[in-house]
């Protein structure tokens, strides 16, 4: 180790605790910025990727942003509901495939989404132990909902009876755990998948209940008018589906009035992309029809408005911990004169003292930026999905 | 490895023992069209249609009735991984609505003839909650026994395997026109016995044969009599009210019945004829030959009555 | 060339502020003399060290050191001479802090890149710290020795480089008088081994008796005037 170098990093280790705040300091300055920029840029980029990756959403008019970042990343409010027709419009146009989503209900914290076989499909997902939902009350997790809930094929998961849904009668419902996505580093990986009907129970509009002809639901019975039974509330309404009282789940009415949250509509290509817009564009249309990109890029416009402005005010922060810091080297650099003068006087050159304090001074920036590099290939590694999350709830 | 050779072996021994009800895991592998059906009908038109090309797979075990089966989860599973699921709509297999099923797969071989499908009798109405009044009535779903709902569902299933493999498109249209001459000659000689019957009144023990009713307007009325269970008093004398009204002669049964049922039966003068509605998949034979079988019965019952 | 070992002649320093003024006529030390330089503050006696030592530069006269006209070099120069040719010893000490006592001893070898630090430096300066009574301390910090062991420190670092003449400018002047003696002691006798003419600027008088030669430096200024 050359003569400066050797002399400085003996300073500094001596120093210890004052090198560690230079060196936090300058840590802080180059991180804070750089990793803004990295984990913006990464959200940004995995944001679009996922709006990329939805050819079109149909939803009900209302707030074209909650409809896109409540389909495409399961975050925030539920989007107005429509219904099952719009599925089968859309089928009907034959301009696209449509895939319903039903979002709004959780479990522990993660999302439950009601779909089709279709949306895992289109999605990519490949289950990676058990299989897919197959009956009512089955559902599929995600890899990460699997890993923070500790839940395989086999096990079962209680829906939370909180939901953003206003309604009487939810309760929650007990759902037998099925299989288990592949990772897809996607919002898939946090969401519980559940067969849309399944949903609709969720929502308490298909039930199950003993079969009021059975012997044992005399109890039940109000009336009993030729073909007509009237129950009571001692009607024994199921709160989990078991193979057993399956049969007896059912809904009511016709389900194109069933409410979903949207539909993904996947055109096979851009002209039937173009074509479908256009069906929507009748002014007293109930449905809205976007583009997840352009929502997507209407929010990164303000999110990277916003990081600039907070970039500048790193910046000054910058600005001044560089000036203080530069303050702490000079007045060590005063009380170190006699040191100084020692070396003058057995033999060093001036220059080699100067470059003893600027090794100094390079060591403390060249560890801070590499902690910072450090910090920051951490963070991308590990914090998009925290920011993200944060981004768009 | 062990799933291909598998699949070899069933190859080989003919694609009969390809709807193993024990293969839940469904996945053809070979290239050919997968298809599941709810029922052996259909069963019986998508092989007779689509040939060797196509791995048809009816996973009912053969001593539940269809209609009534819920398959277990992992069966339902397995339909999940076929090309084509054929529906026979009309309220059969109840199991489809609770199910999670490919959406793009499933075929409704009665939905091009929503507007002929009969109800169903003594359906219960309930109420209960603030969603009102509602009923699980029903429709009469052996729509087959009707030989012209028959072809439309036979051309519904060539449809969707002509989907899949338009490449065989002639192929495919062959095979169903020699699978509708054959159901045609079914009709032919089901038109003959009514005519002969010549609406003279009938009993049937359960009431499925609506649409063989509705067909060749047979005077007939149901019983709900089952073939493996000797009638009780009780029974016998709701028959025997029945037959003062309606003097029938002939009772046509799902399945063979007792013996001893038999006997009372030709005591009343009423004769026992086997008409089985070839729903499951038959021991020996395939579903043609059960209609025919059916027929012949019915044939040489109403020679005897002569 | 003069024989002598150490020569000033017809020097006139004075510093930048203009404040002092220093004037030398002559001066002579002989080759492994000892040497003592007593005088009033302010006197000059450190000014008369850093002239030798090539750290002042006269602005008139000559001064030979080594058989090295000191006053004749450039900066570059004399300061190789010195950190080659000059052992070094302060009254503070003047020892890093942030080393340990063997790294101090090396110093010299740290700070200017004409000598080379190899195995023997090293083997010699642990012989050193060994011959100042430090042998078992060689790793300690400077600042957990007492005052009397961080000038042996001092005396060994001004060693290393086996100078030929040692300078030192009160070397005992914050010792206590035990230490004071064993300083000197270790002063004259290492000197002694290594040929090495030996300077000591001190206010001690009772020290005096021990060297050679004592140099009044304001008679020396006064011969002159």
């Amino acid at each position: 180790m050359s003569g400066p170098l050797y002399l400085a990093s003996r300073y500094l280790r001596h120093h210890w605790g004052k090198t560690a705040i230079l060196v936090g300091s300058i840590t802080l300055i180059v991180f804070l910025p750089a990793g803004l920029r990295v984990l913006v840029g990464q959200s940004a980029d995995a944001l679009t990727a996922r709006a990329d990756a939805t050819p079109l959403l149909v939803g009900a008019r209302g707030s074209a942003l909650e409809l896109a970042l409540a389909s495409l990343y399961f975050e925030g409010e539920p989007p107005e509901p429509t219904t099952w027709a719009q599925v089968d419009r859309l089928g009907a146009t034959g301009l696209a495939r449509a895939i319903p989503l039903h979002l709004g209900f959780r479990a522990r914290e993660h999302p439950i989404v009601g779909t089709t076989l279709a949306y895992l499909d289109f999605r990519g997902l490949r289950v990676a132990a058990g299989r897919r939902m197959a009956v009512l009350g089955e559902c599929l997790l995600g890899a990460a909902a699997a890993r923070d809930l500790g839940l395989g094929p086999g096990d079962s998961l209680v829906s939370s009876p909180e939901t953003v849904f206003d309604l009487a009668g939810v309760y929650p419902l007990k759902m037998q755990v099925v299989g288990v996505l592949a990772p897809a580093h996607t919002p898939d990986d946090r969401a519980v998948f559940v067969d849309m009907k399944t949903a609709w129970i969720l929502q308490g509009l298909g039930h199950g209940h003993q079969d009021l002809t059975a012997p044992g639901a005399s109890r039940a019975v109000l009336a009993r008018e030729g073909d007509r039974v009237t129950a009571n509330a001692s009607l024994v309404q199921y709160n989990e589906i078991t193979p057993e009282n399956a049969g007896s789940f059912h809904f009511h009415g016709d389900l194109s009035g069933y409410p979903i949250s949207a539909v993904v509509a996947v055109p096979p290509d851009e002209k039937s992309r173009a074509l479908l817009r256009g069906r929507f564009e009748a002014p007293d249309e109930t449905q809205q029809v976007l583009r997840p990109r352009q929502v997507i890029d209407e929010l990164l416009a303000t999110v990277f408005a916003v990081q600039s402005y907070v970039v500048a005010a790193i910046a000054t922060v910058a600005a001044g911990t560089l000036a203080t810091a530069g303050l702490v080297f000079l007045l060590s650099a005063r009380l170190r004169r006699r040191e100084i003068d020692t070396m003058v006087k057995i033999g060093a050159a001036r220059s080699f003292v100067a470059g003893v304090l600027a090794a100094e001074v390079i060591v403390v920036l060249l560890l801070g930026a590499a902690l910072a590099a450090g910090l920051t290939g951490l963070a991308s590694r590990f914090g998009a999905d925290a920011i993200r999350t944060f981004l768009v709830s | 490895m062990r799933r291909a050779l598998l699949a070899a072996a069933l190859l080989a021994f003919g694609c009969g023992a390809a709807d193993e009800p024990a293969a839940p895991a469904a996945d053809a592998g070979d290239g050919r069209l997968l298809v599941y059906t709810v029922n052996e009908p259909l069963a019986y038109f998508a092989r007779r249609i689509g040939g060797d090309a196509v791995d048809v797979r009816f996973p009912a075990p053969p001593d539940v009735d269809p209609a009534l089966w819920s398959p277990p989860p992992e069966t339902v599973a397995a339909y999940q991984e076929a090309d084509v699921i054929l529906r026979n709509g009309a309220g059969y297999a109840a199991w489809i609505a609770r199910a999670t099923l490919p959406a793009d797969a499933l075929v409704d071989t009665s939905a091009g003839f929503a507007d002929r499908l009969l109800p169903v009798e003594g359906a219960v109405t309930h109420q209960h909650g603030p969603a009102g009044e509602h009923s699980h009535a029903g429709t009469a779903f052996t729509t087959w026994l009707d030989p012209t709902l028959a072809v439309q569902q036979a051309r519904a299933v060539a449809e969707a395997i002509a989907a899949q493999q338009p490449e065989r498109a002639s192929e495919l249209a062959a095979n169903l026109a020699a699978l509708e001459a054959d159901l045609l000659e079914l009709d032919a000689r089901l038109a003959k016995a009514a005519l002969v019957l010549a609406g003279r009144p009938l009993l049937f023990s359960h009431p499925v044969y609506q649409y063989l009713q509705h067909r060749y307007g047979l005077n007939a009325r149901s019983l709900h009599w089952e073939p493996d269970e000797t009638p009780d008093t009780k029974a016998w004398r709701e028959l025997e009210a029945v037959l003062a009204e309606h003097p029938a002669r002939l009772l046509l049964w799902e399945a063979e019945p007792l013996p001893e049922a038999r006997t009372r039966l030709e005591k009343l003068g009423l004769r026992s004829v086997v008409f089985d509605p070839g729903s499951r998949r038959p021991a020996t034979g395939d579903w043609l030959s059960v209609m025919q079988a059916n027929v012949e019965r019915l044939e040489s019952a109403l020679l005897r009555e002569r | 060339m003069a024989s002598a070992h150490l020569e000033l002649r017809d020097v006139r320093f004075r510093y930048r502020d203009g404040d002092f003024a220093l004037r030398i006529p002559e001066l002579r030390v002989e080759a492994g003399e000892r040497v003592a330089v007593i005088g009033p503050s302010g006197s000059g006696k450190t000014t008369l060290l850093h002239l030798v030592a090539g750290i002042a530069l006269p602005e008139q006269g000559r001064v030979h050191t080594s058989g090295i006209e000191v006053s004749a070099l450039d900066d570059a120069a004399r300061r190789d001479f010195r950190v080659r040719q000059v052992g070094l010893v302060f009254q503070e000490f003047e020892l890093l802090e942030y080393l340990g006592v063997l790294d101090n001893v090396l110093l010299p070898y740290r700070l200017n890149p004409v000598l080379r630090l190899d195995d023997e430096v090293r083997a010699r300066a642990v012989r050193l710290a060994e011959r100042v009574g430090l042998g078992q301390k060689l790793g300690r910090r400077v600042t957990r020795l007492s005052h009397g062991e961080r000038q042996r420190v001092a005396v060994a670092r001004a060693l290393v480089t086996e100078p030929e003449v040692l300078l030192a400018d009160e070397p005992t002047g914050n010792l206590d008088p035990a230490n004071k003696g064993l300083v000197l002691d270790l002063l004259f006798e290492v000197a002694g081994e290594h040929d090495a003419t030996l300077l000591v600027v001190t206010h001690d008088h009772d020290l005096l008796e021990r060297f050679a030669r004592v140099i009044d430096i304001g008679k020396l200024i006064g011969d002159a005037a």
